[in-house]
């Protein structure tokens, strides 16, 4: 739980404080606690096998000493701690938003909130024309026109290049550039891996894409399979911005989903598309102003909600 | 800051349009703000202000001095801000010290009146202990911990929470023989002066995106500004100060609205500021 920067008054910070410790009793109560270590704790480790020793664990005077704040997990010899927060740790398969930060000869550079660029090269990307050849020169040529700096790119990992830096890949039609809707940042260990990081929020048409690297779009939907028709006829690019204005109805409620993102993300809780709907679904049958959601009521409101379910949840499986 | 590609900035300057902004508020709302008063023990005043992800530290140090010869029945107030490398990258070495010039010099023109020290917002001759010889120096630091656009409404804001928490030591002083003579000064350390702040005014600024202009713009939407007004109003609804920024013209009619629009906004502003010092004040004891 972040540093709170709200004002609570003095009933919202007892419920804020009834709810936390009801969530903290609730977390206690579960095995999970049980393998977390911190720092210099020692792992309870059989020493008769042969125990590798892996990443967060040091040995210190023949005991295995955690190095990090996690969650032991053990596989088969090996001993590890996994921990809770940290910087985006890419996998092969990960779908991810990114912004580009430059357009470098056959590839462009983009920054995705992990400690290097990853590299969207230009034959990993379908072109306009939709004809599968051989990159030319004149392509290279025309990077620009495709992608220029400071766009929204959703890709997928297509692999790690020797110096640990990341290969993209944008050939579905999914992926690609993003427009008409806002980029948020939140901290990647909020975002699972999931079968799905494409929602299409049919009631309010609003597309969200959950980046794996902590970056989430919330944006009108775009018809994917309109996209492949629009890019083969050539229609001048002014026409388009005049047309394709978002209706006020969308942007509401793309507002909405955003900060309903936003106080997830300040409570701490995992993001996915059930607990943002929830949240939004909430907001809306409380009846809070749109920028009221970042406010202290609907925060404790938010908490004291999740405490409850924790609680039934854990009630069901007993 | 990063930059905004096309699309993002379209549906910013759209959603400007609509008055329903990237975080649902309306053109004339302000975020959400949080006031800590007394963080730093050692000055004799301090407050924290929060205004959505925008972070500033304002501290008020004062120590004995003598008045200028110009002005002799004046204390001195300085104004300095800070803008902290933990704000921006920019901001490490030299790289803030533009911005915080810039910030610096339009609080003292809000805050601080002419040259003659007609019209300040903070009463400069109550500063003054002994006519020609001692006088309270006020040293006003201010220092940006993180900028989320809006900076010197927020910087106001610190200012006066900080200058409502300060206590001025009452101060005996003991007469010299003849005038030419220092006078002795015997500091108390028990008592103090709170400083009256009905008269320090807030600074609102108007940011033009498009043909509309908004009320405290986050730093994407500063990105997209073509000129910015910042308005200083106090409690009874006077304009005490007036700063233009960015390369845009603007029609003057244009430039009344906003100043009107600046007077409205600033009445909720205040009281809301007012409120969170008041409790801050009263939870800190």
């Amino acid at each position: 739980m972040r540093d709170l920067h709200l004002s609570l008054n003095q009933t919202q910070r007892v419920r804020l404080q009834a709810a936390l410790d009801q969530l903290e009793s609730d977390a206690s109560s579960t095995a999970a606690a049980a393998a977390s270590v911190t720092v210099a704790d020692t792992i309870p480790v059989n020493h008769e096998d042969n125990i590798l020793k892996g990443h967060g664990t040091s040995d210190l005077d023949g005991q295995v000493v955690a190095t990090l704040c996690g969650v032991v997990e053990r596989v088969n010899k090996l001993v590890y701690v996994r921990a809770l927060r940290s910087r985006y740790k890419p996998e092969v398969g990960d779908i991810i938003v990114g912004r580009v930060i430059e357009v470098a000869p056959k590839r462009w550079r983009l920054e995705i909130n992990f400690s290097q660029d990853a590299v969207l090269m230009l034959s990993s990307m379908n072109l306009p024309d939709g004809i599968q050849r051989r990159r030319t020169a004149v392509d290279e040529l025309n990077m620009r026109s495709i992608f220029i700096e400071n766009d929204v790119i959703c890709a997928e990992v297509r692999g790690f290049q020797n110096d640990g830096s990341l290969h993209l890949q944008a050939r579905s039609q999914k992926y690609g550039k993003l427009e008409k809707g806002q980029l948020l940042t939140v901290p990647p260990y909020l975002v699972k891996r999931r079968k799905q990081h494409f929602h299409h929020l049919e009631q309010y048409d609003v597309d969200l894409i959950l980046g794996c690297n902590g970056f989430v779009w919330v944006g009108q939907h775009v018809d994917t399979t309109a996209k492949e028709s629009t890019l083969l006829s050539d229609e001048p690019s002014g026409k388009e911005e005049t047309d394709n204005a978002v209706p006020v109805e969308t942007r509401r409620n793309i507002c909405r989903i955003a900060n309903a993102i936003r106080l997830l993300s300040v409570i701490g809780l995992t993001l996915s598309v059930e607990s943002v709907t929830e949240t939004v679904e909430e907001s809306v049958r409380a009846n809070v102003e749109i920028n009221e959601m970042l406010g202290a009521e609907f925060y404790v409101q938010t908490v004291e909600r999740e405490a409850q379910r924790r609680a039934s949840l854990v009630r069901k499986r007993r | 800051m990063v930059g905004l590609s096309e699309g993002e900035k379209q549906f910013l300057s759209g959603g400007i349009e609509h008055n329903i902004r990237a975080d649902g508020r309306t053109r004339h709302q302000f975020r959400p703000i949080s006031v800590h008063t007394g963080v730093i023990p050692q000055a004799n005043g301090s407050a924290r202000v929060r205004l959505g992800a925008t972070e500033v530290i304002a501290s008020i140090k004062a120590e004995l001095g003598k008045p200028s010869l110009l002005h002799p029945d004046k204390g001195k107030v300085s104004i300095f801000v800070d803008c902290s490398p933990t704000a921006a990258p920019i901001y490490e070495g030299k790289g803030g010290e533009e911005l915080s010039m810039e910030l610096s010099v339009a609080l003292e023109r809000c805050l601080l009146g002419g040259k003659s020290g007609a019209g300040a917002a903070i009463d400069l001759s109550s500063l003054v202990l002994v006519e020609g010889k001692v006088c309270w120096d006020l040293y006003i630091d201010a220092l940006v911990v993180s900028s989320d656009g809006n900076l010197l409404d927020s910087l106001a804001a610190g200012i006066k929470a900080a200058l409502s928490n300060t206590g001025l030591p009452k101060v005996n002083v003991v007469l010299g023989a003849s005038p030419e003579e220092q006078p002795e000064v015997d500091v108390s350390d028990e008592e103090f002066l709170q400083f009256d702040t009905s008269a320090v005014p807030v600074i609102v600024t108007l940011t033009k995106v498009g043909k509309h202009y908004i009320v405290d713009a986050t730093s994407e939407e500063e990105s997209q500004m073509s000129s910015a007004v910042s308005v200083s109003v106090n409690g009874n609804g006077q304009i005490c100060g007036l700063t233009k920024r960015g390369g845009a013209g603007l029609d003057p009619s244009v430039l009344y609205d906003m100043v009107s629009v600046a007077k409205y906004v600033s009445q909720q502003f205040i009281s809301v500021l007012d409120s969170e010092i008041a409790a801050a004040e009263a939870s800190e004891d």
